[in-house]
């Protein structure tokens, strides 16, 4: 039975730590990769040192998350020790990166790889800091700026996370199209307000949703994506069983990544989420990962 | 987001009070809340009495706790939680070990075999005493008030091996202290660790130790959990998520 996939890296199973979560201390990442995570992809780090906004920084309920945590990292110069304590697992670690533009982009991605970090993940995304992420990933002609640059900086794959927040992500897609895998989806901009305070309950009033509840919007782009350009796509947002995840496969995910459904079920969810994939697998008659990834479109 | 409707405010001591107020969370000794005060700030308070009736005992030192420290009859709390690993309660005596405010969360577990110590810089920081029966040593900094010096220098005074636990909150450094003196000692202890806390649910990775998350895996850590984990007392991430040493 074969579950280890290739995302222009190689993975020994489709089960990856999402950006944000977890992923500031280099002692939490080990701890993770460790504990079942076939690779942790670091919080958006800067060119900065940034604080980030107060709290409250999340609102939760059973069925989602939104947070507006603002991008703090503890800027790229100081994270290098974070990613050497991570690798000490064995496993590949994936450096997101957020920038201004292609030249910011370029500089934190070739830092990265002197980190050995074994990919980049672009965040063209956040929806929630101004001048960043979602600013920068909703003009096409940027994006393919970053990606073409960021490309031709680095000798390790590149993964560009884009935004649900556009009214064609087709067209978002097709200007990332030189990456060598995409990620789908970022978090959705969303708001919460106390009824009884009758005020926005996040310090920065928008944030962005995840968890349980973005699941079928994150399904439907992999899908719709992979129906348009045939790319590597890794999938996210809201799974938190192996149900979700072989729904993000068969619509075209070749690997997936978990985030908001640790506060749920604890970091154990990796180790759960392996051997319900092998139960899969043999309950259903499938040997190889790749039999299924994009099934659904055929 | 719960909200919980104030019966009354205490005066503690300087820049300290305790706010009353009713709910029907279940809650044990160590646990916390995240207690947001509108438009301001969210912070992590640990409650000083859990009964029917609740107790969130602030130390004033930035506008969310004042806005907390502040509250009134008749306004409301707002508040995520209860979170966290409480204290595990054993039976036989115990010694209860609070720096300032940190003797707060410490006190619902005092029963009539308990012992205390609580430090301070000064005179000003210490409060709670009325619950030990003066079954208690007082130390602090500038010796205004009780011995004059640290925590271990009331620690010195005691035989610690007649008791069967030690329950000790405070900064990390005080902590760490405190550990540092008992380690060799083959006592029992645990902790109430503080750490730069955003989430409250284990998401943030801001609070975290060695990997673990001070929000969810803790506060609460036994001496056992502390020997393996080397960034106690050593090093923890700011606000930003840069590393520094304590």
């Amino acid at each position: 039975m074969k579950v280890n996939t290739d995302i222009g890296i190689k993975l020994e199973n489709p089960f990856m730590l999402a950006s944000g979560i977890l992923d500031e201390n280099g002692y939490t990442m080990e701890r993770i990769l460790n504990n079942g995570a076939s690779s942790a992809v670091t919080k958006s780090i800067g060119m900065e040192e940034r604080r980030g906004f107060d709290p409250p920084v999340i609102y939760h309920d059973e069925n989602y998350v939104i947070n507006a945590v603002g991008l703090s990292n503890p800027g790229i110069d100081n994270f290098g020790e974070e990613i050497k304590i991570a690798l000490r697992s064995g496993k590949p670690v994936i450096g997101s990166i957020f920038g201004r533009d292609a030249e910011e982009f370029s500089l934190l991605a070739r830092k990265m790889e002197s980190y050995s970090v074994s990919a980049i993940e672009l965040n063209l995304s956040c929806p929630h800091v101004k001048g960043y992420g979602m600013e920068v990933g909703s003009d096409p002609d940027l994006v393919s700026e970053i990606v073409s640059e960021v490309k031709s900086k680095v000798s390790i794959p590149v993964f560009s996370k884009l935004s649900p927040n556009t009214s064609d992500i087709v067209e978002e897609a097709k200007a990332a199209e030189k990456s060598d895998a995409l990620v789908l989806i970022n978090t959705i901009k969303a708001m919460k307000i106390d009824i009884y305070a009758r005020k926005p309950v996040l310090s920065n009033v928008y944030g962005g949703l995840s968890g349980a509840s973005i699941k079928p919007v994150g399904v439907r782009y992999v899908y719709e994506i992979k129906k348009e350009l045939n790319k590597k796509i890794i999938g996210v947002g809201g799974i938190e069983n192996v149900n979700d995840a072989i729904e993000y496969i068969m619509a075209g995910a070749s690997a997936v990544q978990i985030g908001s459904a640790v506060y749920k079920y604890g970091i154990g969810i990796f180790n759960k989420l392996n051997n319900d994939l092998n139960e899969f697998f043999i309950k259903n008659n499938i040997n190889d990962i790749e039999d299924i990834i994009g099934v659904a479109l055929k | 987001m719960k909200h919980a409707y104030i019966i009354d405010n205490i005066t503690e001591g300087k820049n300290v009070n305790t706010v009353v107020f009713s709910t029907d969370d279940e809650i044990k000794p160590g646990q916390f809340i995240m207690a947001w005060a509108p438009g301001i700030n969210e912070i992590p308070l640990s409650f000083s009495y859990i009964n029917k009736i609740k107790k969130i005992t602030v130390k004033i030192y930035g506008e969310a706790s004042e806005y907390i420290a502040h509250l009134k009859r008749g306004d409301y709390l707002y508040y995520s939680g209860p979170y966290g690993k409480p204290f595990t309660i054993v039976p036989g005596k115990k010694l209860l070990i609070g720096a300032g405010t940190g003797i707060a969360p410490l006190i619902p577990l005092i029963d009539d075999n308990t012992y205390g110590i609580i430090s301070g810089k000064t005179a000003d920081d210490i409060i709670f005493e009325r619950y030990f029966n003066n079954r208690l040593k007082v130390v602090t900094d500038d010796g205004s008030y009780g011995m004059n010096g640290y925590v271990t220098t009331a620690l010195k005074t005691l035989d610690l091996n007649e008791f069967d636990m030690l329950y000790v909150c405070g900064p990390e450094i005080m902590l760490k202290t405190v550990y540092d003196y008992i380690k060799n000692m083959d006592i029992n202890a645990q902790f109430s660790l503080e750490r730069s806390m955003k989430c409250g649910i284990g998401l943030c990775d801001s609070c975290s130790i060695n990997g673990y998350q001070v929000c969810t895996d803790g506060p609460v850590f036994s001496i056992e959990q502390l020997k393996n984990m080397d960034e106690f007392g050593r090093t923890r991430l700011q606000y930003s998520g840069k590393r520094i040493y304590f």
